[in-house]
């Protein structure tokens, strides 16, 4: 019941005012939940398959790849790997997932900056049919290379990592505060780099804690291996759980 | 540029709202737009001027946005700020300065106006 003029309401969440011609509804409603409500959906197929999923996000060229290429060296024979490749086209990064042997699909979003649930279902969906893809137990999805974008959308993830390499510099979590705010790990890549760069990765790291005091914080090179331990430990614990 | 796909389906809500009431336009729409929701207030505003346009139903329709300032609390003492400026460096009561935030994160159709 309106207090201004005594109408009532046409729908169960609408608060309605007719005046005439014009008409004003109360609508309240998230512009996120379309795509929330679809994330849902996928994380519990994901869980109802045992699967951990994993929403890799970063600028383009940090690296996202190739931690994924050496990953799967390192862990491949031990857990079931599954990637879902983002990008605006090509299928060149699946191309190289493929070459290690593991099941992978390409998505490419025809000039769209970020994926959203909706591809994920549908990816997820052809995934499984792929080569082994019905033994999947830790999924790897590659988003968009873009800071900004993917951070606003939910895919259904269980752990959203966002990695930064060394060249790019450590003032990224202060640039792209969602990316950070979002995520549960944050991994800085190419330390092999950093003999030839100003990274202070203390520095960049506290600045992401202070961003988000839940993050944790990795360093590695995918390159040289080092740290590598820590990224594989991680994964380790997620699947154990 | 997400917030083209978030217009996108922002139109498509107020297809169906217009529909559903036995309406033929949309005159207003008032938006919630969260500091921490990571959406651009000037590419949205430009989204929505952009489809709009070619929109029979929503050309001209009028967009307001309301932004809510967002609420922090120092992790170290629960000190409360809120601001629509920067996340702040430091409390001011015990020197902290790691703050947690809480809502700001949403983008939301508050209210459309329809003839």
């Amino acid at each position: 019941m309106c207090d201004s003029c005594g109408c009532h309401p046409h729908h169960h969440h609408d608060h309605d005012h007719s005046h005439g011609t014009s008409q004003t509804v109360d609508v309240q409603k998230s512009l996120f939940d379309a795509n929330n409500v679809l994330a849902a959906q996928n994380r519990n197929h994901f869980d109802s398959h045992n699967i951990v999923a994993l929403n890799l996000i970063s600028s383009p060229g940090s690296g996202k790849t190739t931690l994924l290429e050496r990953t799967i060296d390192e862990i491949g024979s031990e857990i079931s790997i599954g990637v879902i490749e983002g990008d605006i086209e090509t299928e060149r990064d699946a191309d190289r997932i493929r070459a290690k042997g593991v099941p992978v699909i390409q998505l490419t979003t025809g000039g769209a900056c970020h994926l959203d649930a909706n591809m994920i279902h549908t990816g997820f969906h052809k995934l499984q049919n792929e080569k082994d893809g019905d033994s999947i137990k830790l999924l790897f999805i590659e988003n968009v290379g873009n800071l900004v974008c993917p951070a606003t959308f939910d895919l259904g993830e269980h752990r959203r990592v966002v990695l930064v390499s060394v060249p790019e510099g450590p003032d990224k979590p202060a640039k792209y505060p969602k990316a950070f705010t979002s995520s549960s790990l944050f991994l800085v890549t190419k330390t092999d780099l950093l003999p030839y760069f100003d990274f202070p990765v203390d520095e960049a790291m506290g600045e992401a804690k202070r961003l988000n005091p839940e993050i944790e914080s990795i360093s590695c090179s995918s390159t040289t291996g080092e740290g590598f331990e820590a990224w594989l430990d991680y994964l380790r614990d997620l699947v154990r759980d | 540029m997400h917030e083209i796909s978030l217009v996108q389906n922002l139109l498509g809500q107020l297809d169906s709202l217009v529909r559903e009431n036995g309406r033929t336009k949309v005159t207003k729409v008032t938006m919630e737009v969260g500091l921490l929701s990571g959406v651009v207030i000037d590419s949205f505003q430009f989204g929505f001027d952009v489809l709009t346009a070619e929109n029979p139903i929503c050309r001209g329709a009028e967009l307001e946005i309301m932004v809510p300032p967002v609420l922090y609390s120092c992790t170290g003492c629960s000190y409360e700020i809120s601001t629509r400026k920067e996340k702040p460096e430091m409390c001011p009561e015990c020197g902290d300065n790691i703050f947690n935030h809480t809502g700001s994160e949403d983008l939301v159709l508050l209210r459309v106006e329809l003839e």
